[in-house]
């Protein structure tokens, strides 16, 4: 049996309780943290508030040897675990169906993910989301500063009036490109995305940072990306989204919550 | 004031004139006599004194070369020389013949307009006499002859006019076979003749030439020569006296080579693919010394007291100390620290330079031996290729490790005098890798680095270079991201030689513009779909998209290009270099996000798709090789044509000329290391030989997987071939 397990947004107490109890009663535990990390917790952390020992697989280890946790999930009880939620941003559909390719049996038990975080702490509506983007470090890609599908996605969401859920890089070490800075940031901070999209595309535009979703104290802050470009949001993860049109309610919501300038938040009707 | 200083300030006096100037170059084969007749030419301008002109070699500055008795850098000096009641600046660069050392001579032909060829009378146009011709007339640089050892034909081998008549003939009209086979698609004749005044004979040794227009001049005809050389001493000085070598072959430069007024417009357009309707063209063509400074560096050296003086010619403006200059390649500009001409090995300052002049500068720090320096930003100057690529690689370690530091800096050093010399530095292991031309090209480097710097080194027993090749078409192979979401399709299949030929002569780079990029390619023989479809060229590699419409691809292809870069540096058999493949994207799949179509992803993918493919289509070593010449007094035939039978080599000719016979074959790189010392014994050191790289070539099937793992083991690789492809 091989039971995906999102860990949720920030520290042990992210996930749900019956993920809690998946994990428990494994045999053996896995986990990845390249696509997104627990910040509230380390793995000693984790593995203590749950009594289990947790193997951590890099992507290689993942993605091009995936046997030893599919071997193991063949005769026991074996949980495979993620930030946030297994197979949201981060999807792990491909270790599913090889598993159940070959037979083993598989259950995902969800967690609290960006997503949630996104509509769930701004205000914004989850129906009015488009395409989600992730906007990566500049220079793993090699595509400009930013690449143009990026901005595509986000103006093909607002002429449909849509929102857009930026995620930003985390740095992984596994294979670093050529000509890749050796002390650059690990996570792509929200000033620092603010500041790539207002030169590369439009500063004027309202955007909205939400920091360390999951936590005691988040930090939501709604403005023009350029003056978002200039503030700082404090420890990571931070992620960005950047607004279609606005609902009357959404539009109140970002001046209550987010502190949104008046005059940047004026609703269609 | 001494004769030196004199002569200085006659050449600075002359520079501005560019008519009266002549940049020219003496090539030849191995020890036809050049450095010997430049000699002739410093005594004949004062610069050395007559008596010691021929054993002097002035030219050969370094102490390797006077140990070894040959050119190894070409080396550059100035003089003047009075014709006509004109007075003509004379830049000369004295070029090596050794095979070796070719780079330094394609080089040395960017800078300079006429190159006179010297030929030995006893042995005739050699296989470097075809290479330096052929270096000098890619470059738009005009030939003249020199038949040299004329002595040998009257003294040594007895001739009599008739016979000599002929063989001088026939080497006038062997080299011109080579010329007019070269010059075939162009509009002008450079074939050279006695009636122009364009061949002169002569001995360099005995310091005595004639020419046409000599011989009218001083009524020296060669009935008078063949007395004179016979009567001995006295009569060899008579002739010294009456018809000098260097007032024949000055003259012969002065009317014959074209000042850079006339060549540059004709030579510009061939090593320059810049805007012709540009400013800086217009200058260039001009010679213009108030125009744009334009230098092109041909040489790097190394001054104990200078630092790093750049030699090159100066097409167009004025270069003088204090200016800030762009270098081609590289961002930021090199301040100009000082100006001065070469005076035979070393370099006298000057104020300035003016356009048409050859220059030294120092101060170019970013310089490379092929940069353009340049004080506007500007197109550079097409690459100075030279034909034959690094065939044989020696390792370099200091023995002590305070050295460390000093080697690597000596090894970067080499690189960028040498360009042919190709470095690899490994700073974890320390142990270096210089590749080079030839066994004796990587001796005198290592010998450079051990008595010059000081540095005590170890090296390795030289090993030669493989390249890796596909040989059929492979059917298409996949190449799957590890996330699974890309995947990339591809075919392999081997580029036609002409293609490969076309792309080592820089004829077709992705550095010219891509229309005329896909004319070259179609010239070469490339279907006229698959031209307009290069995505990017590698070294000899091809890689053509043909796919259609894919979203996001043109944002993942630099992704997909650094994926078939690796995979094309470390081929599948044995991680050498492959070469002459061509690639074909056919389709791709990719993921809606960048992140999950990022480096981690897309460059394994495609490196995969890449050796798969390679692997589908037949891939197999090729092993550098070599021509190989001969020769040897008949009774040695047999055991000098062992020497190449037994070494997997193939004799292809064996001919009779004058009393030596002559083996022609090819023969593996591999196989000829050590060949001096054998076929010196075998012949009891009568045979002379003469070889040249000939490109790659397959390697035998019965010796590919043995040589693959010895490669593979050396390393430090698993000891497997890599699985047949998996065909899905």
């Amino acid at each position: 049996m091989l039971t995906f397990i999102g860990l949720g947004l920030y520290d042990t107490q992210s996930i749900t309780c019956e993920g809690r109890a998946a994990l428990r009663e494994a045999d053996r535990a896995f986990a990845e943290f390249y696509t997104s990390e627990l910040l509230g917790a380390s793995v000693e952390e984790l593995e203590a508030a749950h009594e289990v020992d947790i193997e951590v697989r890099d992507r290689a280890g993942v993605e091009q040897d995936p046997e030893p946790i599919l071997a193991a999930a063949e005769t026991e009880d074996v949980a495979f675990l993620t930030a946030g939620d297994t197979m949201i941003s981060t999807t792990h559909a491909d270790l599913r169906i090889r598993a159940e390719t070959r037979g083993i049996e598989t259950r995902v038990l969800h967690g609290v993910t960006a997503e949630t975080a996104a509509s769930g702490l701004t205000g914004l509506q989850n129906y009015r989301f488009g395409k989600a983007v992730t906007l990566p470090f500049p220079f793993v890609h090699g595509a400009g500063d930013v690449p143009p599908s990026v901005i595509e996605s986000i103006e093909a969401n607002q002429t449909r009036g849509l929102h857009t859920l930026v995620y930003l890089d985390i740095k992984v070490d596994s294979h670093p490109r050529r000509g890749a800075p050796d002390d650059h940031e690990t996570y792509m901070t929200a000033d620092h995305a603010a500041e790539l999209l207002a030169s590369e595309w439009d500063g004027d535009q309202l955007g909205v940072v939400v920091a360390r979703a999951g936590s005691p104290e988040p930090v939501v802050a709604a403005d023009r990306l350029s003056t978002l470009a200039d503030r700082e949001f404090g420890d990571p993860l931070h992620l960005l989204v950047v607004p279609g049109e606005l609902h009357h309610v959404e539009a109140d919501a970002l001046q209550a919550l987010a502190d949104a300038p008046v005059g940047l938040v004026e609703t269609e009707d | 004031m001494g004769r030196r200083k004199q002569i200085v300030q006659e050449c600075e006096r002359l520079m501005d004139k560019p008519e009266n100037i002549r940049n020219i170059a003496i090539a030849a084969h191995v020890d036809h006599g050049k450095t010997t007749l430049s000699d002739n030419l410093l005594a004949g301008a004062g610069m050395i004194s007559n008596e010691t002109a021929g054993q002097q070699l002035a030219m050969d500055t370094k102490e390797d070369e006077q140990e070894r008795g040959i050119t190894i850098d070409a080396a550059n000096v100035s003089m003047t020389h009075e014709y006509e009641d004109t007075n003509h600046l004379i830049n000369l660069i004295d070029t090596p013949g050794h095979v070796d050392f070719g780079g330094d001579v394609t080089r040395a032909m960017r800078a300079v307009d006429g190159a006179l060829v010297v030929v030995d009378a006893v042995e005739g146009a050699m296989p470097q006499t075809e290479t330096v011709l052929r270096q000098a007339l890619r470059e738009g640089v005009k030939p003249a002859l020199f038949i040299n050892k004329v002595d040998r034909l009257i003294n040594e081998l007895q001739e009599g006019p008739e016979e000599m008549q002929k063989r001088l003939l026939d080497v006038i009209s062997d080299v011109n076979d080579l010329i007019r086979g070269m010059t075939e698609e162009k509009d002008y004749d450079w074939t050279v003749s006695v009636e122009d005044g364009t061949v002169g004979f002569g001995s360099a040794l005995y310091k005595w030439g004639v020419s046409m227009p000599s011989m009218q001049r001083t009524g020296i005809d060669f009935g008078d020569i063949m007395e004179l050389e016979r009567s001995g001493e006295e009569g060899r000085d008579e002739l010294q006296e009456r018809t000098p070598l260097s007032d024949v072959v000055l003259d012969m430069v002065a009317e014959h080579f074209p000042n850079p007024v006339d060549a540059q417009p004709r030579r510009i357009p061939t090593v320059w693919r810049g805007d012709d309707e540009s400013e800086v063209a217009e200058s260039m063509r001009l010679v213009d010394e108030d125009g744009e400074v334009v230098f092109m560096s041909t040489d790097i050296s190394m001054d104990p007291h200078a630092g790093e003086i750049a030699t090159g010619r100066l097409f167009s403006g004025t270069i003088e100390k204090g200016q800030e200059l762009y270098v081609s390649g590289t961002a930021g500009k090199n301040r100009i620290q000082s100006v001065g001409i070469f005076m035979g090995g070393e370099r006298e300052e000057v104020e300035k330079v003016p356009a048409g002049n050859i220059a030294a500068v120092t101060g170019l720090k970013d310089a490379i031996a092929g940069s353009t320096v340049s004080s506007i930003e500007m197109t550079p100057f097409e690459s100075i290729e030279h034909i034959s690529e690094p065939v044989i690689t020696k390792s370099v370690e200091a023995k002590t490790m305070d050295d460390l530091p000093k080697l690597i800096k000596t090894l970067q050093q080499v690189a960028k005098e040498d360009p042919t010399i190709r470095v690899e530095i490994n700073e974890d292991t320390g142990e270096h890798l210089i590749s080079g031309q030839g066994e004796l090209h990587l001796e005198v480097i290592t010998h450079r680095i051990r008595d010059n710097q000081g540095i005590d080194v170890h090296t390795g027993e030289p090993i030669v270079v493989f390249r890796e090749q596909p040989q059929e078409k492979s059917r298409e192979v996949e190449g799957v991201s590890p996330n699974n979401h890309n995947k990339f399709y591809i075919t392999a299949e081997p580029l036609s030689q002409d293609i490969v030929d076309a792309i080592k002569l820089g004829e077709a780079s992705m550095d010219m513009p891509e229309l005329e990029r896909r004319e070259a390619l179609q010239e070469a023989g490339m279907d006229k779909d698959d031209s307009q479809n290069v995505e990017h060229m590698f070294k000899t590699n091809i890689l053509l998209d043909e796919t259609k419409g894919i979203q996001h691809l043109n944002e993942t292809m630099e992704l997909v290009i650094e994926g078939l870069e690796d995979a094309l540096e470390d081929g599948p058999l044995a991680a050498e270099p492959v070469q002459g493949a061509l690639f074909r994207l056919h389709d791709a799949k990719l993921h809606e996000d960048t992140i999950h179509r990022g480096p981690a992803q897309v460059i394994p993918a495609t490196r995969d798709a890449i050796h798969r493919s390679l692997i589908d289509a037949e891939v197999r070593l090729l092993e550098p090789i070599q021509d190989v010449r001969i020769d040897v007094p008949s009774e040695y035939m047999g055991n000098a044509s062992g020497e190449i039978q037994g070494r997997r080599g193939r004799v292809d000719d064996m001919y009779q000329e004058g009393d030596l016979m002559v083996i022609e074959g090819i023969a593996p790189v591999e196989e000829m290391i050590g060949f001096s010392s054998d076929i010196r014994s075998a012949t009891e050191g009568r045979a002379s030989w003469n070889t040249e790289n000939a490109g790659f070539r397959v390697l035998v099937d019965n010796l590919q997987t043995e040589q693959i793992m010895e490669i593979r083991e050396r390393k430090g690789m698993k000891l497997e071939l890599p699985p047949s492809v998996d065909y899905i």
